[in-house]
């Protein structure tokens, strides 16, 4: 009766968290840089970027930004007759007011001139 | 093989070469030496006029773009929907608010191209291309009248709207008018 006993196999002690450890924080950065990556995108393409203050070159225009919420709002509810329709008007009227200025964004502030890089000799003849 | 693959590559770069020269050419055959000179000793000036522009566009930006959705949001769609509820034929009032909506939409596309123009000029160092950099400064000018005539359409879709919100008073409540009148 010579049967053979299997062996036990040697175990070595492994540090559970050497491999695993690793791959998840490995994987949580990279996600979390991905996910940096494509909101950074996001924000900057949907031109979210263009209505943020903070941004850096910017802080000293906050005091500019009207941060209140002011705007009165017309109410969706109830009857509608000649009076709801003059309350809409009066309430339109006061609140376009603020938009009513056309002369924004006109290009007399980058004009050659108001940048300094007109064109000396085009100037000297006007001048004559 | 090998002389083939270069000559091919010589090739390819020329053509890229010549392909892009008539942007910077356009404007340099119009450009004197006395023109680029001034450029070059007035750059530091207008890169920080364009700068100052830049920096006070932001704000006016933000409050306008902020005014312009309330109106559509608080105002417009809120008087259309109530109309709607009470059964009143509002079509005209709604197509104008749609195109109004669309209109914001196109000045916010306005703007981005304008920040993004404003941004390449102010990154091109005039004291050496001070050719490009005016190019780029006529780029800038091109994108600020498209935001301007972009609010300006939206003006007149406001006083658009307002004319329209006259015409239904008159149309459906001329009488009640006259009796509160009378």
């Amino acid at each position: 009766m010579n049967e053979s006993l299997p062996t036990p196999e040697l175990q070595v002690s492994k540090p559970w968290y050497r491999k695993e450890l690793v791959i998840f924080v490995g994987g949580s950065i990279v996600i979390a840089f991905l996910l940096v990556v494509a909101s950074m995108a996001m924000y900057t393409s949907s031109g979210d970027s263009l209505l943020d203050a903070s941004r850096p070159g910017f802080k000293s225009i906050q005091k500019e930004v009207d941060q209140s919420d002011t705007f009165e709002a017309f109410s969706t509810d109830g009857p509608v007759d000649a009076s709801t329709i003059d309350q809409f008007q009066q309430l339109y009227a006061k609140q376009v007011k603020s938009v009513s200025n056309s002369n924004v964004f006109d290009n007399s502030a980058l004009s050659d001139q108001a940048l300094g890089i007109d064109d000396p000799s085009v100037t000297t003849v006007q001048n004559q | 093989m090998k002389f083939r693959l270069k000559r091919t590559l010589t090739l390819a770069l020329m053509a890229a070469v010549f392909a892009g020269a008539p942007v910077f050419a356009q404007a340099a055959s119009t450009m004197t030496d006395a023109h680029i000179a001034r450029i070059k000793a007035n750059c530091q000036t207008a890169l920080a006029t364009l700068s100052q522009i830049h920096t006070n566009d932001s704000p006016i930006y933000i409050n306008r773009n902020q005014m312009y959705f309330s109106i559509s949001d608080k105002l417009m769609a809120r008087l259309n929907s109530r109309l709607t509820l009470n059964r009143y034929d509002a079509t005209q009032l709604v197509k104008t608010a749609s195109d109004y909506n669309a209109a914001l939409t196109d000045f916010r596309t306005a703007y981005k191209n304008y920040d993004n123009s404003m941004t390449t000029a102010l990154g091109i160092d005039c004291t050496k291309q001070p050719v490009g950099f005016y190019d780029a400064v006529i780029d800038v000018r091109t994108a600020r009248e498209q935001v301007r005539t972009s609010s300006d359409k939206l003006s007149s879709l406001i006083a658009q709207y307002q004319q329209q919100v006259q015409q239904f008073k008159d149309q459906h409540f001329s009488s009640q008018t006259n009796e509160a009148k009378s």
